[in-house]
């Protein structure tokens, strides 16, 4: 029987680009043809769910219940693998949450595979998250991911003080999240889109749409990058997902706009 | 969501090669251009829009220029300045490239857009898009004997392979340079453009911003001595026979792949 898969995205500070992430990653598996479910935890509006509402529900991670929704489903779901895009500000206590349910353990016995996506903010408190965070994850494969998509300096590290952080979690790896132009990305945002839809000139339902080729353009350029960095640390080896086709980034994306050109 | 692959098409013989332009009202995309200044580039441009004007086929001009004289000085009626600073500005021009397709165009990358305008096709896929759209773009590289042209012709080729790329010998900048070796010419468009030399009066007179080559051409005389009417007559000639052999390069590669797709 095939490991349930979870992938949670996460950060303790807004605006680092979580949700961002976590849709590069549902249009990469997408991509691949792996099913894939998603739980939103920004209850109870969610922000996920606008991008990928057939696949993506709105929960509220604190509550039992809808706890009980995700993880008491693991094995019965179609989906290969479960993202939860996870409210700033909270993953400290989801991960404890999620350790005190023996979840944290059930990763470490081998029953499913877990991946935490943290996301950094640029300051250096963001480092001594990394130090918290590790603690939960003997088991689990932790990606530390700088989010520059919004031009993000992270000045405050200097290379010395990255490294005394980042190389005490030696399983621990980094990805790095590419700049995307300010218009480019509110104009996906604006047509609530999946980025391939939007690279395929298409609308949030799939349906033909007219969007700039330039800004389509760069959003594919933009994507190519976060995929191949997703290629390049092996994440579906990683997690544990087998695709059938080995073809890159590049070529996967250009198909998709050679197809809104016919 | 449906994937198309673009191989399908050819697997199925269909030729990728756009159709020409009085089957399929599409207009080439001819680009002008070089890393170095004062090697003819705006007087190229102007020269293909002029035999546009000769043969009166529409055409559309963009001047990436930003030190005159310009295209825009010469040609207003029908030259948008461009410039490439910001994403509103980029998105006003290269879709426009792409969304026209029954004009020709012509752009002049100044020495100073260069690296961008390249950078920024290169990476938007602006070149491959217009040939899916059938048009076809045709880079017209001013060579000249500094080895800054080499190296960045050298790159044009890397950046797009599937794209035709010209050298293009300005006599008065490059004489004596050979196209092969640093400038080789791998396109279909078998073509060694060249803009002949033109004695220091008659360059004087073309470079009035009133002068029209097109107009000259119609026009029986303008009072010129006759030395200077006939050098003027034989540059326009051989510049627009030039024109004329690459177009009809563009029509046989059509007619070739036409023909292979339907025996």
């Amino acid at each position: 029987m095939v490991k349930p898969v979870v992938v949670l995205v996460g950060a303790d500070k807004g605006g680092v680009g979580k949700t961002t992430v976590s849709r590069t990653l549902l249009d990469y598996l997408a991509a691949r043809k792996i099913p894939t479910r998603a739980f939103d935890t920004e209850w109870p509006r969610g922000t996920l769910k606008r991008f990928h509402p057939d696949i993506t529900e709105v929960v509220d991670v604190t509550s039992v219940p809808d706890q009980m929704k995700i993880f008491d489903t693991l094995e019965s779901s179609s989906a290969a693998v479960t993202l939860i895009d996870v409210r700033a500000g909270i993953m400290s206590s989801t991960l404890n949450a999620l350790r005190n349910i023996g979840f944290l353990d059930a990763g470490r016995k081998g029953q499913l595979t877990f991946a935490l996506f943290h996301i950094l903010g640029s300051s250096i408190a963001s480092l001594d998250e990394i130090a918290e965070t590790s603690h939960y994850l003997t088991e689990a494969k932790y990606f530390l991911v700088k989010n520059f998509i919004n031009n993000t300096s992270f000045f405050e590290w200097d290379q010395a003080t990255y490294n005394s952080y980042f190389k005490q979690f030696k399983d621990a790896v980094e990805i790095t999240i590419p700049q995307l132009s300010e218009m480019a990305y509110e104009q996906v945002e604006l047509v609530a889109a999946p980025f391939t839809n939007f690279i395929a000139n298409k609308g949030a339902n799939g349906s033909p749409a007219n969007h700039s080729f330039v800004l389509r353009g760069y959003v594919r350029h933009w994507l190519e990058n976060v995929w191949s960095e997703f290629d390049r640390v092996k994440l579906l080896d990683v997690v544990g997902v087998r695709e059938v086709s080995t073809e890159g980034a590049k070529p996967r994306l250009m198909k998709l706009a050679e197809a809104a050109a016919h | 969501m449906s994937i198309l692959s673009f191989d399908e098409t050819e697997e199925s013989g269909y030729d990728i090669r756009p159709r020409r332009d009085a089957e399929a009202g599409t207009g080439p995309l001819y680009i002008v251009c070089s890393p170095r200044r004062t090697v003819g580039k705006t007087l190229l441009a102007r020269l293909l829009a002029e035999f546009y004007f000769a043969h009166d086929r529409p055409i559309a001009a963009f001047d990436l220029a930003d030190e005159g004289p310009q295209l825009s000085d010469y040609l207003p009626d029908v030259t948008t300045a461009v410039e490439l600073g910001s994403m509103r500005g980029q998105m006003a021009f290269f879709d426009r490239l792409i969304g026209e397709k029954h004009s020709a165009k012509v752009v002049d990358v100044s020495h100073r857009m260069f690296r961008d305008f390249f950078v920024i096709a290169n990476k938007i896929g602006i070149l491959e898009e217009a040939i899916r759209r059938g048009i076809e773009p045709i880079m017209l590289f001013m060579i000249d004997p500094d080895e800054k042209s080499a190296g960045a012709y050298s790159i044009l080729q890397r950046w797009f392979p599937e794209i035709s790329l010209l050298p293009v010998r300005n006599q008065s900048v490059a004489n004596g340079i050979p196209y092969w070796g640093a400038f080789p010419n791998e396109s279909p468009i078998h073509v060694a453009l060249e803009i002949p030399l033109l004695t220091a009066s008659v360059k004087t007179l073309v470079s009035q911003p009133s002068f029209s080559f097109a107009r000259f051409q119609r026009t029986q005389s303008i009072g010129l001595p006759v030395r200077l009417d006939d050098e003027l007559r034989g540059f326009i000639r051989r510049v627009f026979r030039q024109f004329c052999e690459i177009e009809t390069r563009r029509m046989c590669g059509d007619v070739r792949g036409h023909w292979s797709s339907n025996p």
